[in-house]
């Protein structure tokens, strides 16, 4: 039982290693967004599910079990919301994308309701 | 005192937290900046599961569960504001 919880802590650990590379290495805003939300998901699910085996088999704590599934489900929820804000903020902010990006189908709609 | 395995799971998270001050520090537009603000309260929410896992005490739990709430509205209200509708 140990392993897995171990296992599961170490999956977590490697997505958000990978989710922070990608925040440092990105060459533009949106796709730095993209590489955060690795960390908030994975990253945040492999410590959800190691914390409710340690609580439920270890310290036989039940209210710590529910409190971590009930912080799982809160982070399930929440995460795309604030990412999707947060994403069409910066774009009517005035945030572009690399030059390099073929089709901009937002900025077009925008053009189109002015 | 004997270093649990956990311990040093929530050292390792405090690291990559600590790695994106970085990005915070030179982001060059302000959605960075929030984006990065926002991982950096997870990661430090997840050593603090960690950490109450360590202790065995549900007092961090309560303060990480309050530390999500509150990142999430406040990066919520940065979009909104970035939006123009605040």
């Amino acid at each position: 039982m140990r392993i897995i919880i171990d296992a599961f802590i170490v999956l977590s650990l490697f997505f958000a290693f990978a989710g922070v590379v990608g925040m440092l290495r990105m060459p533009d805003a949106f796709c730095r967004m993209q590489s955060s939300t690795n960390i908030a998901t994975l990253g945040v699910l492999g410590v959800i599910i190691a914390g409710i085996l340690y609580a439920a088999f270890y310290l036989q704590d039940g209210a710590m079990a529910v409190k971590l599934a009930l912080m799982g489900i809160f982070y399930i929820i929440t995460n795309p919301i604030a990412g999707h804000a947060i994403c069409r903020g910066a774009y009517k902010h005035g945030v572009r994308p690399d030059k390099k990006m073929v089709v901009d189908k937002y900025g077009e709609d925008m053009v189109e309701e002015e | 005192m004997i270093m649990n395995e956990l311990l040093w799971f929530a050292i390792c998270f405090i690291v990559l937290a600590l790695c994106l001050l970085v990005r915070l520090i030179k982001g060059p537009s302000v959605a960075d900046r929030a984006v990065a603000a926002d991982s950096i309260d997870i990661l430090s929410d997840m050593a603090l599961i960690l950490f109450a896992l360590y202790s065995g005490r549900s007092v961090f739990l309560d303060i990480a569960l309050i530390t999500a709430l509150l990142g999430f509205i406040g990066s919520t209200i940065v979009a909104r504001y970035l939006e123009g509708k605040l």
